[in-house]
């Protein structure tokens, strides 16, 4: 008889727990994650493999061109796509471009760039192995409007960006004899928060034939998926969830390699805390249900 | 009469902006635009005016009163007082700074620092609030009380399973019936709902231009 | 001579564009041609040179670059009434090929933009169907509309704060007075602050826009008055607090904490910060009534608030409150509105798909 009086008791009180409760396991579960990381590790999804697999066979001549359609309220989504792109690029031995549509993009390209550069030329035996601006990536910069600079990259990629980000005449730089416009392009690839990569499509494919992927933050990847489908995205990342299972893919590619470098994969850590934090939500209405059920069956 | 010009007025305007979406000459589409980028902006600066004048009203009537609380209605004041000075005197870009400093030695006091260091951040930590309450909202409103409920619960959590990794491990095909149900019911619902709101903003608009509707001069509706 | 002769036609000569026609643009303000062609019959070129002669001169400006795969241009730089003549020339690594230059054509801004012609009719027709139920209305004052399960609850949600003696909250939305949400939230105010004024309870309405503030300090006030209680306003009800999102959501919280009203209305257009002010409402355990037609934050308040008006329910809601007939006969409008709007779609749908017609193109 007790039993079941204090059992009644325990199911009512949680069904009526104090909210505070609730935001503390909240906290926790979003706060440990971050400072110790668990690693998920997630499993590529067709679209994320789709554009891994095609940058890993672009022909060596063939470039890498990205371009930064994002700001820094979109970063936590949208960085770590990009580092994980460059790593890639640099370990395949890619050439790569960097443009930005979005102004306030270029601060967050230089420190990807230099972040990733940093990784690779600390570990670089020698030269042929390190990453240098101008010969194995240039960073174009920015420029407006945006129909201009993505019609003119077609005809001449110089003649839009006359001095690239650092000031250097982009004509004068070694890789540049190499990348002319499109055609000189094995895939870009916009990372954008808002309809840029429509634009894309619209100008750069369609007249020029460029093939295209895209990295776009989660809310929006819903909108892109027809043309994922219908073959004008040659890929796509859409979220954290995308950034991870990208950089996974990278971090595998590169094992493969013998480069077993371990780096910094930020996706991947905000993964587990979104994981945990789901699962723990899920719990909560779980049991709010057992509550909710046994409080039910006491009354009948 | 008071009332009279108000009415004419937005007759007037209502009508015109609807004749612009039909007719695209450009005598048309200019005056449109500077209707829309000078007038509105004109009249959208003198009512910030307004505003001001009520908050610093509100408050100052609460430390006379000493009403409850009267010691933060010095902070708000304090607050308005200051940004204004800084913003007016002290130069909206940082490159052409104006007649007030803006910075003593490296401690820079300037509008758009004090926008990103204090607005910004107190903005971002009133947002992320919204992952503690949908927690507390989940657990208390998710309830399977009813048929619906108990499909709304299901839905929800197929998509939370969907959106972390974790989904595809404990089933495979999972993250796609996630997509499924966002693009096609989802859409579904919320293109119905959208319907319904666009003819109410259509009829609203006729009755107000039509005056049927005079609840926005702000006395009732006859 | 044989030698040059064998190479010559080893070279193929680079094929031109062809069909090349220059139009103006229909349906514009002027100052735009179009020009079309049929793409080079060789690969490998780069993209197209269109260029353009203003016909008084006999130089050949250069408009622009297109790509390969293009196959139109539009000059928006012509200048109408002048007449202008175009050819396009393909480019590649081996050299060009010019097209035939096109007969001259002149661009002109039209009046009527016969694209819109569906979106007219359309227009027209539910204009019709609106005003006929408005004039129903004026004569017969029986019009039914279903029951709304929020709008019932006002009354109970305001005689409940009265009993507990504590205030009664409306938050009129955080968008402007352009917005239809807000102005449906006003009109809700308008009959809220009347019942108030009756009952004697307080009322707090504190507001996110300057434009908005000042209607709804009138129509507060006005309600005030004619609910025979002008007395009772007073400067404190209705008042202006900030317009940037996240101040007014932690305005209004600390309002729903210090001052715990018994009642709260969350009314209007609402954006991210719609959660937050309804779960500090349901935390300090008053009955909220919120409406909004901003899809993204109705499964917010349908979670966290005991009544929520969907949509076009919160627009009715003046005409439910205050009965007045014409109001009604709107809303009986839009109602028959949509049922035209549903019938077209399904037709449209059953034709599209039995033969094949790109009707769903007008709708």
């Amino acid at each position: 008889m007790r039993t079941k009086g204090s059992a009644r008791d325990f199911w009512a009180r949680l069904q009526s727990i104090d909210r505070r409760w609730i935001y503390l396991v909240v906290w926790l579960v979003v706060m440990v994650p971050l400072i110790f990381p668990f690693r998920i590790r997630p499993k590529a999804t067709p679209p994320v493999e789709k554009l891994f697999e095609f940058i890993d066979a672009m022909p060596q001549e063939k470039a890498l061109v990205l371009s930064i359609d994002y700001g820094p309220d979109t970063q936590a989504e949208l960085q770590p796509m990009l580092v994980a792109l460059l790593r890639h690029a640099f370990a395949t031995h890619h050439k790569v471009g960097v443009l930005a549509m979005v102004l306030t993009g270029l601060g967050l390209g230089e420190n990807a760039l230099s972040q990733v550069a940093s990784e690779f030329n600390a570990r670089a035996a020698t030269h042929d192995d390190s990453i240098v601006n101008g010969e194995d990536y240039v960073f174009w910069g920015w420029n407006t409007p945006y129909i201009t600079v993505m019609l003119g990259m077609g005809e001449n990629i110089s003649k839009v960006f006359p001095v690239d980000y650092y000031g250097a005449k982009t004509e004068s730089l070694p890789l540049m004899r190499h990348l002319k416009n499109y055609a000189d392009v094995g895939i870009l690839v916009s990372l954008a928060s808002s309809s840029f990569p429509q634009a894309w499509i619209n100008l750069a494919q369609t007249q020029f034939g460029v093939k295209l992927g895209c990295g776009v933050t989660a809310v929006s990847a819903a909108d892109f998926y027809p043309y994922l489908n219908s073959g004008q995205f040659s890929g796509m990342l859409g979220g954290m969830k995308g950034a991870a299972e990208y950089e996974q893919l990278v971090e595998e590619g590169m094992a493969k390699a013998g480069e077993n470098w371990r780096l910094r994969a930020r996706g991947t850590e905000a993964m587990s805390s979104q994981t945990a934090a789901h699962l723990a939500i899920i719990l909560f209405i779980i049991i709010g249900n057992i509550a909710f059920f046994a409080n039910r069956r006491r009354k009948l | 009469m008071q009332r009279r010009i108000p009415l004419i007025l937005v007759l007037v305007t209502g009508i015109f902006g609807a004749l612009t979406f039909f007719i695209p000459h450009r005598t048309v589409q200019a005056a449109d635009e500077s209707m829309r980028n000078d007038v509105q902006r004109i009249i959208t600066a003198f009512s910030l005016v307004l505003g001001v004048g009520s908050i610093v009203q509100h408050h100052l009537l609460k430390i006379r009163r000493k009403a409850e609380h009267w010691q933060y209605s010095y902070v708000t004041i304090a607050a308005i007082a200051i940004s204004a000075i800084i913003g007016v005197f002290g130069g909206l870009d940082p490159a052409r700074p104006g007649v007030l400093p803006t910075h003593i030695g490296s401690f820079s006091f300037h509008i758009q620092t004090l926008f990103t260091n204090m607005l910004v951040p107190l903005g971002a930590t009133m947002f992320s609030l919204l992952a503690f309450f949908m927690a507390s909202a989940a657990y208390r409103a998710f309830r399977a009380r009813t048929v619906e409920a108990t499909l709304l619960l299901a839905a929800a959590f197929i998509l939370m399973l969907g959106a972390v990794p974790l989904g595809r491990m404990i089933f495979g095909p999972l993250p796609s019936f996630a997509e499924w149900i966002l693009a096609v019911p989802n859409t579904a619902a919320k293109r119905g709902i959208l319907f319904g709101v666009q003819l109410g903003i259509f009829a609203t608009s006729l009755k107000i231009v039509l005056g049927i509707e005079r609840g926005w001069l702000g006395g009732g509706g006859k | 001579m044989t030698g040059l002769v064998m190479i010559a036609l080893l070279v193929p000569a680079l094929g031109p564009p062809t069909d090349v026609a220059a139009r103006d643009v229909p349906n514009d303000g002027g100052g735009s041609v179009a020009v079309t062609w049929t793409a080079s019959p060789d690969s490998g070129i780069a993209g197209y040179y269109v260029l353009r002669q203003a016909a008084a001169d006999s130089s050949w400006d250069t408009l622009g670059f297109a790509g390969r795969l293009a196959t139109e241009y539009s000059d928006d730089a012509a200048t109408d009434g002048l007449k202008y003549r175009y050819k396009v020339v393909a480019a590649s690594a081996a050299g060009n090929a010019e097209s035939e230059v096109t007969s001259p054509v002149t661009s002109s801004p039209q009046w009527f933009n016969t694209d819109t012609t569906p979106a007219l009719v359309g227009t027209a027709v539910l204009i019709a169907i609106i005003i006929y139920f408005i004039r129903r209305a004026r004569q017969d004052r029986n019009l039914f509309i279903r029951r709304i399960s929020g709008l019932d609850a006002v009354d109970e949600a305001l005689g409940r704060a009265t009993e507990m003696g504590r205030a009664t909250l409306f938050v009129p939305g955080i968008s402007g007075i352009n917005d239809v949400a807000t102005i449906a939230a006003l009109n809700i105010l308008g009959e809220v602050a009347k019942k108030t004024a009756k009952f004697g309870t307080p009322l707090i309405v504190p507001n996110a826009d300057p434009i908005v503030y000042t209607v709804a300090r009138e129509m507060v006030k006005e309600s005030y008055t004619t609910a025979g209680r002008p007395d009772a306003f007073n400067q404190d009800i209705v008042f202006f607090v900030t317009d940037q999102q996240f101040a007014y959501a932690a305005a209004v919280d600390g309002i729903m904490s210090r001052e715990k009203p018994a009642t709260n209305f969350l009314v209007g257009m609402f954006y991210a910060e719609a959660l937050i002010l309804a779960e500090t409402g349901a935390s300090t355990g008053a009955i909220q009534i919120a409406g909004t037609d901003a899809v993204t934050q109705l499964p917010f308040f349908i979670t966290a608030c005991d009544y929520t008006l969907i949509g076009e329910e919160l627009y009715a809601a003046s005409a439910y409150l205050s009965r007045e007939p014409i109001l009604l006969g709107a809303i009986k409008g839009q109602d028959y509105s949509k049922a035209v709007i549903v019938g077209a779609i399904v037709l449209a749908t059953l034709v599209a798909l039995l033969t094949g017609l790109p009707v769903l193109r007008y709708l």
